[in-house]
Formats: structure tokens, sequence, C-alpha cells
């Protein structure tokens, strides 16, 4: 199968990220992150949570593929199958109490990054692929000082209130990006801001060709493309 | 709203009850083909080998691909979308209440 040379790269790079330590998370941390995103698709609990009527009914125990805190693992496995059902309150009760905000956030970008590149590879009957080795270092730990409160349940950072007191990390994120709220949703982590949407902007269209219907840059033209996300949304049940 | 967008474009209107409702037609061409392609590939489904070859037989390889892209950066969107707990904003709520509230799409957020 020959596959466009700008989405393995973007693939290649995502699986390179994934390897080293973050901003908050180490190497080790968020390869477990990875693992777990995959077994959460074939854990028993998980599967019976979506089916009982309430996300907090007791399922059991999760199948775990990582040495992770069994209270991650369940944090990791709820946002990767039943992700429309979180709360306000669920938020609440697991940050900071079983990760701080960062760490929060820095987990959803890379079980987002995960799943965008297997479920490409599921959909075209593709085997997976191998999760990288941890590879040595440190995670940076730079803070967003802009973060502010703005009516999600982590902070975000408006492009607008970007300060000298900021890392450059956190001004290189919006770059070529509108600063919508899906853009600022993981700002608190500028990596995992431009790391995404690194990928995003391979696996769906970079922001600039969005209103571009003039141009169709892809085998499929704007309106099949908007068909899909849609539809995939929808079967996810998400508003946003 | 793209899809309304890309519409406009072109001159045609796309309709998104599709978008909700399996047995509505979309307008986009081949609209129906992708649609299922797509929901066998959320779900991992038994046809996912027959819908991905429907595709690749009437779009050919190409255009597979990119749908499948499309389909795995958007399952995983959502996951941040819902993870993170972020407002639709604005301006985008009050184009879009309309067809929101004819798709029922206002009951995903109260669940």
């Amino acid at each position: 199968m020959a596959i466009r040379k700008d989405l393995t790269e973007a693939h290649d790079r995502a699986w390179d990220r994934l390897g080293r330590a973050g901003t908050w998370l180490n190497s080790a941390e968020k390869v477990s992150i990875a693992e777990e995103t995959r077994s959460a698709l074939a854990c028993i609990a998980c599967a019976n949570r979506k089916e009982a009527l309430t996300p907090e009914a007791n399922v059991g125990v999760h199948n775990s593929a990582s040495d992770l805190h069994p209270d991650w693992v369940d944090v990791i496995h709820r946002i990767t199958t039943d992700a429309n059902r979180l709360t306000k309150r669920w938020f609440d009760r697991v940050v900071p109490e079983v990760l701080s905000t960062e760490k929060y956030v820095e987990t959803i970008g890379i079980i987002a990054e995960t799943i965008a590149v297997d479920r490409f590879h599921v959909a075209l009957g593709l085997p997976l692929r191998n999760l990288p080795i941890p590879k040595p270092g440190e995670p940076s730990r730079e803070s967003v000082a802009s973060a502010r409160e703005a009516g999600a349940w982590v902070p975000m950072v408006n492009p607008d209130d970007l300060s000298d007191a900021d890392p450059a990390a956190a001004y290189a994120m919006y770059e070529g990006r509108g600063g919508a709220n899906i853009h600022r949703a993981l700002s608190l982590v500028p990596a995992c801001v431009s790391g995404f949407f690194d990928l995003d902007d391979a696996m769906y269209l970079p922001d600039a060709m969005l209103r571009r219907f003039d141009i169709e840059p892809r085998a499929i033209s704007h309106s099949q493309i908007e068909l899909l996300a849609a539809r995939v949304s929808a079967l996810n049940r998400c508003l946003y | 709203m793209l899809l309304r967008g890309s519409g406009l474009h072109a001159g045609a209107t796309f309709s998104d009850a599709a978008v909700v409702d399996r047995g509505a037609e979309s307008g986009v061409p081949w609209g129906g083909l992708l649609l299922a392609f797509a929901e066998a590939a959320v779900a991992n489904a038994p046809d996912l080998a027959e819908q991905r070859q429907a595709v690749m037989n009437e779009l050919g390889e190409n255009a597979m691909i990119d749908a499948a892209a499309v389909i795995g950066i958007f399952q995983a969107v959502v996951k941040i979308a819902d993870a993170t707990g972020i407002p639709l904003e604005d301006p985008k709520a009050e184009i879009s209440s309309n067809f929101r509230e004819e798709l029922g799409l206002n009951a995903y957020k109260e669940e």
C-alpha cells in the first residue's frame, strides 16, 4: 500500500515523540500510557462499563498492560473507551488526587496520538506499529505562566495572553493555528498541542486549508472529509 | 459547519442528517460508502475489510488511505474534546444551534 510520504513521516515523528521524555512525564510513563490505550480496547471491565447505565458502576479490574498506578490506568481506559460520559465531577476527583493537571493533560495528548495512529492502521487492515522503546532523559517541566481557567475543565492558554514569562514552546504551539478551543485544550502542555496538530495537519488538513474549498489537497474532497469527520464525532457522541 | 461550507462552494446542498442517520442521503459524492467505512473502522467491525474494499474499488487506494487518516484523527480529536471539557465557542454555538437541535446533538452533552 502506497501511503503518502508526509503521512508516514508524521506517524514516525509521533512515535519518536512517544519514546522520549515529555514535559511532565518520562518516556517509560509515556509508552506505558500508549500500552494502556491499546489494552483498554480489549478490557473486559471497560466493555462492562460501556454497557452499564452509569460509568460509575463497579465493573471490576482493568486488563492492565503496565506498571502504572491502577487509578492512572482507570483514567486512561475511561478516556479511551468511554470519553463522552466523563464529567466535571469525575475530573475533580481525578485531578489532582490521581494526577496533577499537567500530567492529566499530557496523558490525554499521548492517548490521542496513539489512537490516531492506531485507528488509521486498523482502518486500513495494517498491523499496529510496535511501540517505541523508551529513551533516557528527564521531563522538561516547563510550565506555562499564562494558562488560565477559560470554561474548560483544564486551564488553557489564550494566544493573546502569551508573555515573556512563557516558554518558546508556548508561542510555537499556535503557529499556523486558529486558536480554537480544540487547539487550546492541551495548551497547558504546549508540546502536546504541537505534537497532536503535527499529526492533524497530515491526517486531516492544515488549518489554512480548511476553508480553501477551491483547492483539494487530498484524494477525497473537502465535503467527503467533513462528512467523515462529522460522522466519527457523532459515533463517539461528541458535541464539540 | 465545514460540510455546509463545502456544499455552498460546490453549489450543492449537503444533508447534515446523514451524519447521525444511517438511512439519510448526504448528497456528498460516495458519501454512503465513506460513512459505512467510517462506521466499520470506528467499531473495528467484522465488515471492515469489506467496507474498505468497497472504498478502494470505487474511489481508489489514495482515497481509501486519506479516508482512514481522517477517521483516525477524529477518533482522537473527540477524546481531547471530551476529556478536557472544552466548550463549543460562542460563534460556533450560535451558528450551529438550529442543526444541533434538529439532529439531536445537544443530547450528547446531557449524557
